[in-house]
């Protein structure tokens, strides 16, 4: 396992700027779903960012592109899957090159898990959320509007997956 | 930063009645937060659901997700994925390992780093 908050700690410090305080809570707070998995309706939550070929390389293995950086959380239609990018986001871009994005975004496996029977079902909208230093802005911001765009969807339960 | 943001926000809908589960790479920024369900792979960053270009990866790593929904009973309940990315561990040296750099290599992040910062200030602000 990689120590994440001592490798930033370090490198940020190395490069001369000052340490983050990572979110830290002790009590954290649990829903019980309704009903079972395989009847429920699922929202899928990325950080991944639509691609805007205007914005310059966002392709697999592209440097890091802070012109793709987002603001405001956005929904997209799953059908088809829509094409977003991960060249905004501090992936491991050594052992990683973002060239299948099922990896980061499991919109075919979940499409599956319906199909299966193992899913309810998926919202026809997935939910983008931008990736902010600022915790308050993501908790007051950033995690209504995805509360809000869940409840839009009427999604029994979330699925967050970051890059 | 991905991981934290993600965590953040399955906090709020948990609160808010919406159970959710999160996948993800980055154990320790997750856990310190404090999450309901986590299943985690022990994989770069950027394989949150699964190796590329694998399928039956991605197709496990989701099942653990979606057991997690309705095997859980209380928070801060992590899954280990079972998953190896690869007989070598080299990888897990590199990720932002200043030790693992040259001086002039760490000038030039420097750099790079304070441009970065300057672009989403600019994007941010609108101009």
């Amino acid at each position: 396992m990689i120590p994440y908050i001592e490798r930033t700690r370090t490198y940020y410090s190395t490069l001369g700027y000052p340490p983050y305080h990572w979110a830290e809570f002790e009590d954290v707070p649990f829903a019980r779903p309704g009903k079972p998995v395989s009847e429920s309706r699922l929202a899928l939550i990325t950080t991944a960012a639509p691609c805007r070929p205007e914005l310059g390389d966002q392709g697999p293995g592209a440097a890091y592109n802070a012109q793709a950086k987002f603001f405001q959380v956005y929904t997209d239609s799953v059908e088809p899957v829509p094409d977003l990018r991960i060249s905004h986001l501090g992936y491991d871009r050594k052992h990683s090159t973002a060239e299948d994005p099922n990896s980061w975004l499991p919109v075919a496996r979940l499409k599956e898990a319906v199909a299966e029977g193992r899913l309810g079902g998926l919202a026809d909208r997935l939910i983008g959320v931008p990736t902010n230093r600022s915790q308050r802005v993501t908790l007051e911001q950033d995690a209504p509007a995805a509360l809000q765009a869940c409840i839009d969807q009427q999604a029994d339960l979330a699925l967050l997956v970051p890059s | 930063m991905c991981h934290q943001t993600v965590s953040l926000i399955a906090r709020y809908l948990e609160a808010h009645g919406i159970p959710t589960v999160i996948m993800g790479c980055a154990r320790d920024i997750v856990e310190q937060a404090g999450v309901p369900r986590f299943v985690w792979s022990d994989f770069p960053l950027g394989n949150s659901a699964g190796k590329p270009n694998d399928r039956d990866s991605q197709r496990q790593t989701l099942a653990l997700a979606l057991d997690l929904f309705e095997t859980a009973e209380l928070p801060r309940t992590t899954c280990t994925s079972p998953q190896v990315w690869s007989d070598d561990d080299s990888w897990k040296f590199d990720f932002m390992n200043v030790d693992a750099l040259p001086p002039e290599r760490i000038e030039q992040l420097k750099r790079e780093f304070a441009e970065q910062k300057a672009t989403a200030a600019r994007i941010k602000s609108g101009g």
